[in-house]
């Protein structure tokens, strides 16, 4: 027999889009600096020798958008529906297809177009879910979706929602866990719904990022719904809620630099040139001391600090590593497949969020 | 060192050019589209290559090592720029002809600094490339050559950027001094990484040290950042268990702190943010200070306890007649290579440093102290981290605070007042428990379950062994005991019950990371059945079949999965013997209850 230990580890996703339009191909595989050797392997065109890599999933330049939903979605939306948090994570350089695979094309807001993305096709299948359980439990079952959307830029958060809000700040409670204080919270009641906040929030990013220009890449996008369902039976009330939080990273490129990573996750590290980045040295000389009573300074990084559940912690997780097939690229692919290969070791515990509350006595 | 061989107006053209260079490439760049994200970098470069080209024409009737130098500088901000264009090869090239036009007279005054920056972007060139071997040559001998200067010489070298300015703008030795010790506080830093990369964590730490050591030297620090690294830097120290380094670290990091605080403050929403900054660093600090005295007391428990966990009186009085030599002897030798600050700043450091002693404790009165400081910590701590926004902080910080609790009841020896301080734990730690979310904080509702458990189990030793020392257990003993290991039941059972899945059943395999706490909850659980006390054979019979299912669950697990031996040795032999014992024990009971049959 095998124990199942599905839904314990982050799943990791690749996606390779094609070559821009424009781009000839010359002669086979000239220009190209990886190939797709199965659905779930690729190979990296290094010298001197090629590297293997294994994914959960391997999608090829000719993968529709319907069978990345499927493969990688799909399931998510089904925990989320039964009281699991779930995370969907986007990551790669600008450029490599992210927006496309989670939103669509990215001259329609239309949430009907047939290549839509990930995040429509998740809102039409949540609400499709909660429509089916609905009509399935009568009148003793009932939902309440909201949801928010935040922008997470040099460390700091901005509403998408409420473009007049300045900078709020990320608090926890007791009972509720990590959230963005202040943040706008709007009911939703469709899919089309929920894609109407979202491409309004998305626009309010783009106005964000060509007020500070050159920066827009670094932003991160968390789009979270909350769903709430409350089932009566008899004298007891059971409460479910989870949360599903697509993210939209910001580039990979350029990072390495900066130091910002947007998830904390160990870089074989070359020398930073900053002085005021001395703390991480010492961070670093106190992390490898294991099982001593220590505390340090420095913070985890917003979004780490805001998706901690979603890393290492009580939900269900997929990322999707998009890469560009381009030899130009290469050194990026290799440090987005090498992001991704170490995001397989993240374990998730998932855990049913079930309240009981007025028992019968 | 004269202006050279330049006809005035060309040399000051040239110079105007060197300067736009660098310019460029330092604020100019910082502007750059993200399309052309080295626009500026490029202008740069191609300015260089001019001044360059504009040197070689003067070359004929120049002093050929005054050239030489200044070719040099041409080369490292060549150098650099390609580095920072990401183009390594044609980088090293540049830098390695800095260097070799320099070598002949690397340790003369108007070189020795360049030569060092030279070597340190090679040492960063090649770190780049994941050789950090060798850019560890190349910045250890940057280390030398500081060293052997300041030996031979040791007067104000000139700055790399003079060599293209007007005599009139040339650098006081003062500004000279502060900008080489700076690009030698730079190789130091950049040794403390490649060390660290290189797993020579020792080194790493203390060339660290030296780093902040400089910074607060030459005054280029900022209080608040240099206060947070020093109140790590401690962190690291106490891993290592150097009591002293790590006292003298918080201390400084306490008085640098203090510097910051009184920056004047304006009356906008921004000064706002930047005083709750503040309270939330001095808050930092606070808990690195926790550590420092928790990690004290549990070191001398350590040191104290004899195979049962009780103190050692013969180890006791054995440590103190010990500690006065050490204390004069080691620490001295040690003292000098660490200290931080100025004379000004030092006294400051000596009067925090008093506060609260760097030797181990070795009886109740000594724990107290320092328990007292931890605890007066604690309090500062727990004013910024609330458990209202800061869940997380707050719950660590209380848990410091029963782990004082904790240690200080090991120094102590009346029972009756060692029990008192384990209820105070309790009373700490649970209604916290009883207000955490799972779905949200489910290791720390874990880790809770844990130590409250744990707690009442002690609490429930104690009360045993004060009722042993009386002549007959009264009944409220008898209640109290039973209360307190139902208490430890309840809670090693939640703990459990956390680590069941949605359809409640309990794991087939325990994962790596609980397989520990599991398994002595089980084990607990056995033994608190065997503890409770009661009158009622019918009844004691239940307790004994319950611990027998519990112990026999930990032998069962083990011979179905032996990679679990080894985290449970000790446990799992005593659960053999009973396994052996209890059902004999029970049949005893039994036939004693129905004599007849």
């Amino acid at each position: 027999y095998s124990f199942s230990v599905e839904g314990d580890t982050i799943k990791v996703y690749v996606r390779v889009r094609p070559p821009s339009e424009g781009t000839v191909l010359t002669d086979g595989d000239q220009g190209l600096c990886l190939s797709v050797l199965s659905s779930n392997t690729i190979r990296l065109h290094s010298k001197p020798e090629p590297k293997i890599f294994t994914f959960d999933y391997v999608a090829n330049m000719e993968t529709t958008q319907e069978s990345v939903f499927s493969s990688v979605a799909k399931n998510i939306v089904e925990s989320c529906m039964n009281g699991y948090n779930g995370t969907i994570f986007a990551y790669g350089q600008t450029g490599s297809g992210k927006t496309f695979t989670m939103m669509g094309p990215s001259d329609s807001d239309k949430f009907t177009h047939s290549l839509r993305g990930v995040i429509p096709r998740s809102f039409e299948y949540l609400f499709f879910l909660i429509e089916r359980e609905k009509e399935k439990a009568g009148s003793g079952k009932s939902f309440l979706c909201k949801c928010s959307f935040i922008e997470i830029y040099n460390e700091q958060i901005f509403d998408l929602l409420d473009t007049a809000s300045s900078g709020l700040f990320l608090r926890e409670h007791i009972k509720k866990g990590v959230f963005v204080d202040g943040a706008v919270e709007q009911v939703l009641s469709s899919a089309a719904e929920a894609y109407q906040v979202l491409t309004m929030g998305w626009r309010n990013r783009r106005v964000a990022s060509t007020s500070m220009n050159r920066e827009s890449s670094r932003s991160h996008a968390v789009f979270t719904i909350t769903v709430e369902s409350m089932e009566k039976n008899n004298e007891v009330v059971n409460i479910r809620s989870s949360l599903l939080n697509l993210v939209d990273l910001a580039g990979s490129e350029r990072q390495k630099d900066t130091h910002a990573e947007g998830l904390r996750l160990k870089e074989a590290g070359n020398i930073n040139r900053s002085l005021s980045c001395l703390g991480l040295v010492i961070t670093a000389l106190v992390d490898v001391s294991n099982g001593k009573q220590r505390h340090i300074c420095y913070r985890d990084s917003k979004l780490t600090f805001l998706l901690r559940d979603s890393l290492g912690g009580n939900a269900k997780t997929c990322i999707i590593a998009n890469v560009h097939p381009g030899s130009r690229c290469f050194g990026e692919t290799l440090s987005t497949l090498n992001f991704a290969q170490r995001a397989k070791l993240i374990k998730n515990k998932a855990v049913v969020n079930e309240d009981t509350q007025g028992n019968v006595s | 060192v004269g202006t050279g061989g330049g006809g005035g107006a060309d040399w000051a053209a040239v110079c105007d050019k060197f300067r736009a260079a660098r310019t460029l490439s330092s604020v100019e760049s910082r502007k750059d589209p993200e399309t052309e994200p080295y626009r500026s970098k490029y202008s740069a470069r191609a300015l260089l290559q001019e001044v360059k080209q504009l040197l070689s024409a003067a070359e004929e009737g120049g002093e050929a090592r005054l050239l030489a130098v200044r070719r040099a500088v041409l080369e490292y901000e060549l150098g650099v720029n390609h580095t920072d264009t990401e183009e390594l090869s044609a980088g090293e090239e540049h830098l390695q002809r800095c260097t070799q036009l320099l070598e002949p007279h690397r340790l003369s005054p108007d070189c020795v600094s360049l030569y060092i920056q030279a070597q340190n972007n090679l040492g960063i060139l090649w770190s780049e490339r994941d050789e950090i071997k060798t850019a560890q040559t190349y910045l250890e001998s940057a280390e030398a050559l500081y060293n052997q200067y300041m030996k031979e010489d040791g007067n104000p070298p000139l700055d790399p950027s003079e060599h293209f300015m007007a005599e009139e703008e040339k650098l006081t030795d003062q500004e000279r001094s502060k900008r080489f010790e700076k690009a030698y506080t730079h190789t130091l830093y950049y040794l403390a990484q490649v060390y660290q990369h290189l797993e020579m964590i020792e080194k790493a730490a203390q060339y660290c040290h030296t780093t902040l050591k400089r910074q607060l030297e030459y005054c280029g620090y900022y209080p608040v950042e240099w206060a947070l690294n020093a109140a790590t830097l401690s962190q690291y120290y106490l891993s290592k268990q150097c009591f002293m380094e790590a006292r003298h670290c918080l201390a400084a990091a306490s008085v640098i702190f203090s510097q910051a605080g009184q920056a004047p403050s304006t009356e906008d929403s921004e000064a706002e943010q930047d005083q709750q900054d503040l309270r939330q660093r001095k808050a930092e600090i606070a808990r690195c200070w926790i550590k420092y005295c928790l990690n004290l007391l549990q070191s001398a428990r350590k040191l104290l306890e004899d195979n049962v966990g009780e103190l050692d009186p013969d180890r006791q009085l054995e440590l103190k007649a010990q500690r006065k030599k050490e204390e004069d002897e080691k620490e001295n030798g040690r003292k000098k290579a660490v200290l931080f600050g100025t004379s000004d700043i030092y006294d400051s450091v000596l009067a925090m440093e008093e506060k609260v002693s760097s030797v181990y404790p070795l009886d109740f009165q000594e724990a107290r102290e320092i328990f007292l400081v931890g605890q007066n910590y604690v309090q500062e701590a727990k004013e910024f981290f609330q458990v209202d926004g800061y869940v997380t902080d707050h719950i660590e910080i209380v848990q410091d605070h029963s782990a004082l609790f904790k240690v200080l009841a090991f120094f102590e020896e009346d029972y009756e007042r060692r029990c008192k301080m384990h209820k105070r734990r309790i009373d700490m730690l649970e209604p916290l428990y009883a207000d955490l979310n799972p779905q949200y904080y489910l290791l720390i509702s874990r880790q809770l379950q844990f130590e409250l458990a744990d707690t009442y189990y002690e609490m429930m030793d104690l009360k045993v062994a004060i009722g042993n020392r009386l002549e007959e257990l009264d009944s409220h003993t008898i209640k109290k005991i039973n209360s307190l290991a139902q208490l430890a039941i309840k809670y090693y059972e939640l703990f459990l019950d956390s680590l069941r899945n949605p359809d409640k059943v309990f794991p087939e395999k325990l994962e790596e990371d609980v397989l520990r706490p599991a398994m002595v909850a089980k084990f607990h659980i056995a033994r608190l059945y065997g503890k409770l006390i009661t009158s009622d054979s019918k009844k004691q019979l239940e307790n004994m079949q319950t611990s027998l299912e519990y112990y026999t669950f930990l032998v069962d697990y083990c011979e179905k999965y032996p990679d679990a031996v080894h985290a449970v040795e000790t446990e799992l032999e005593l659960s053999k013997e009973m396994v052996g014992l209890l059902p004999t024990r029970m049949e005893r009971l039994r036939a004693k209850l129905c004599p007849f049959i």
